[in-house]
């Protein structure tokens, strides 16, 4: 296994954050700055970037669950850094370096398919729906589609 | 740092794109907006995939299974295919997720995204208890169904015809048939005749109501079998339907329906109050007060026997008596239908005769679309679907006894989903052998 210092240049190098000249584009474009009410440079996309830059230890950091992998960010980027790109490799580190305090496993597959704190946002928006609909966003989109298969056809 | 943060006036989606209210309309109540469906049908679908393709042809202009909108999943294990696809529901989970607010319920019951603000980051997907919104695993776009504005691809070219696209009952006869009835029944019992309801005799025809004649037994002590043979009728009606009386001719349970029609907002019981049961203690009440005060005391204050005597045009007019009607109209401010559900001592007795029916309503939950519509649990007056269950995707068990087969969730079903059976048939709609 691959130490996480590794990984984490590895992430750094194939997102092209390197590249990186913090116009602060990318947290314009964040939805996260809609979702969370403490919406700071430290869960933003540019402070994940320049953390990594730096040289923390993000792996470890629970800013990196915020993010919804959503593409923004790499859209509005003027240097191509994906800032999507770097979350999700570094989400991948963590998981596979069993930091998954953050990380939502599917309840049918055991997947690791969703950040808690987004999840705790899309729960947070559906607070009136009644509790059985709220399981059925248990199990990652896949299972679920499967789910509904075997229950309707 | 932290503090000045808190200080600077923070604009929010709410200020710059505010959610306009869905827009009800008086209107909606009296006729409720027709939306538009596909539906699908399991049994004809071969899985060939030709709907992902001839949509993502739309979606991103080449064949593209994996950019549709539309995702056919087949199981090999059992021989299934499924097409998943969005229903547009009725209270949109993934609406109420986006947080650029890119989701959006078109005035026609269509759901879209817009894509000037959709930022694809897929918490649509993560709402949809369908999962039916799509993540474009090339290219990370969220794609979802939006009928095509009214001409779906996919319903065109689909080649089993295994989807259709419709958009629900053009007429709802069962509805028609029941509002002529009930005002016909109204117009008879309370208008043209006084008292009919409790008593009626034309020529050797003679009618009563069964609760009062079971009243009358118990005052007078002695079983008068032409009073009880006139009271058979309806028991005998309730046996072959159910209790249509409650819902088809009760001038009472027409009154409560017009009320209901006006009603700006239901508050609703506190829960100690909401016993079905209380009914028949009031019909075991009125029974037993009658032979303890050898007159038929609860008769006096009966709405469906006061709304005959009262109301009609050569009717006494007693000030006592008029007021009983609306008293108990208001009830349904509450709950629809109250005095039916918790309190009508003849809608007791019809209970108990139900108990012998021949017939049942049946909601087969396979063909129920679960979470997206769950029309017939809001339509139905006396409040017996049981919601939960059919998003669970369980067939809900309905108590016939409740029942008072108005055939609303029938008549509204745009799934035929919702069904009249026989009581002895065991299939739900839906199921391989109906």
């Amino acid at each position: 296994m691959k130490p996480r210092r590794d990984k984490i240049e590895e992430a750094k190098k194939l997102s092209g954050a390197p590249g990186c000249v913090e116009c602060g584009r990318c947290v314009a474009a964040c939805p996260m700055a809609e979702m969370y009410a403490d919406f700071g440079i430290e869960m933003s996309p540019r402070g994940i970037i320049k953390k990594t830059l730096v040289g923390d230890d993000v792996v470890e950091d629970r800013n990196i669950w915020y993010c919804t992998e959503c593409n923004s960010g790499t859209d509005v980027c003027p240097q191509g850094v994906s800032c999507r790109d770097l979350i999700r490799r570094l989400r991948e580190a963590a998981i596979e370096e069993n930091v998954v305090d953050n990380a939502k496993r599917c309840r049918a597959c055991g997947r690791f398919f969703l950040a808690v704190p987004v999840e705790d946002f899309v729960l947070g928006r559906l607070k009136a729906e009644p509790p059985n609909v709220l399981e059925a966003l248990e199990t990652c989109p896949s299972c679920r589609r499967e789910i509904y298969l075997l229950r309707n056809a | 740092m932290e503090a000045s943060r808190q200080l600077e006036p923070r604009l929010t989606l709410e200020d710059l794109r505010p959610r306009t209210p869905e827009k009800r309309r008086f209107s909606d109540r009296f006729m409720p907006r027709r939306n538009s469906y596909i539906l699908f049908d399991p049994a004809k679908c071969t899985g060939c995939g030709t709907c992902e393709m001839i949509c993502s042809t739309r979606n991103v202009a080449k064949v593209a299974p994996a950019s549709a909108s539309v995702k056919v999943l087949t199981d090999e294990r059992l021989g299934k295919n499924f097409a998943v696809l969005c229903q547009h529901c009725r209270r949109p989970l993934c609406l109420e997720a986006c947080p650029t607010r890119a989701i959006e319920k078109g005035d026609d019951g269509i759901v879209r995204i817009n894509d000037l603000f959709c930022v694809d980051c897929g918490l649509c997907t993560m709402a949809c208890p369908e999962a039916a919104p799509l993540k474009d695993p090339g290219t990370g776009d969220i794609h979802k169904c939006d009928l095509c504005e009214g001409d779906p691809l996919c319903v065109q070219h689909c080649p089993e015809g295994a989807l259709t696209y419709t958009r629900g009952k053009a007429f709802r006869w069962i509805k028609a048939a029941r509002w002529g009835v009930q005002a016909l029944s109204f117009l008879f019992l309370v208008i043209l005749v006084v008292g009919t309801f409790c008593y009626f005799r034309a020529g050797t025809v003679e009618l009563s109501c069964p609760t009062g004649t079971l009243q009358n037994i118990a005052s007078s002590g002695t079983l008068i079998l032409v009073g009880a043979s006139s009271a058979l009728a309806l028991l005998i009606l309730t046996v072959l339907f159910g209790r249509v009386f409650c819902g088809w001719v009760c001038p009472f349970g027409f009154v409560l329906d017009l009320v209901d029609k006006i009603v700006p907002k239901r508050i609703g019981w506190p829960k100690f109050l909401k016993s079905r049961m209380a009914k028949y203690g009031i019909l075991g009440g009125a029974v037993g007060s009658s032979a303890a005060l050898g007159y038929q005391a609860f008769c006096t204050v009966c709405p469906i026997g006061t709304l005959c005597r009262s109301y009609g045009v050569t009717s006494f007019m007693q000030s006592a008596e008029l007021a009983i009607v609306p008293a108990l109209a208001a009830t349904e401010l509450a709950e629809r239908r109250s005095w039916c559900r918790y309190l009508c001592p003849v809608g007791a007795t019809l209970g108990i005769a139900s108990l012998l029916r021949l017939l049942k309503i049946v909601i087969g939950a396979r063909k129920c679309k679960k979470f997206s519509c769950i029309q017939c649990a809001e339509v139905c007056p006396v409040g017996i679907i049981n919601a939960d269950e059919l998003r669970e995707g369980i067939s809900p068990k309905i108590p016939m006894t409740e029942c008072i087969m108005c055939l609303r969730c029938v008549d509204r079903c745009p799934y035929d989903a919702a069904k009249i059976r026989f009581r002895w048939q065991k299939s739900t709609p839906g199921e391989a052998n109906t």
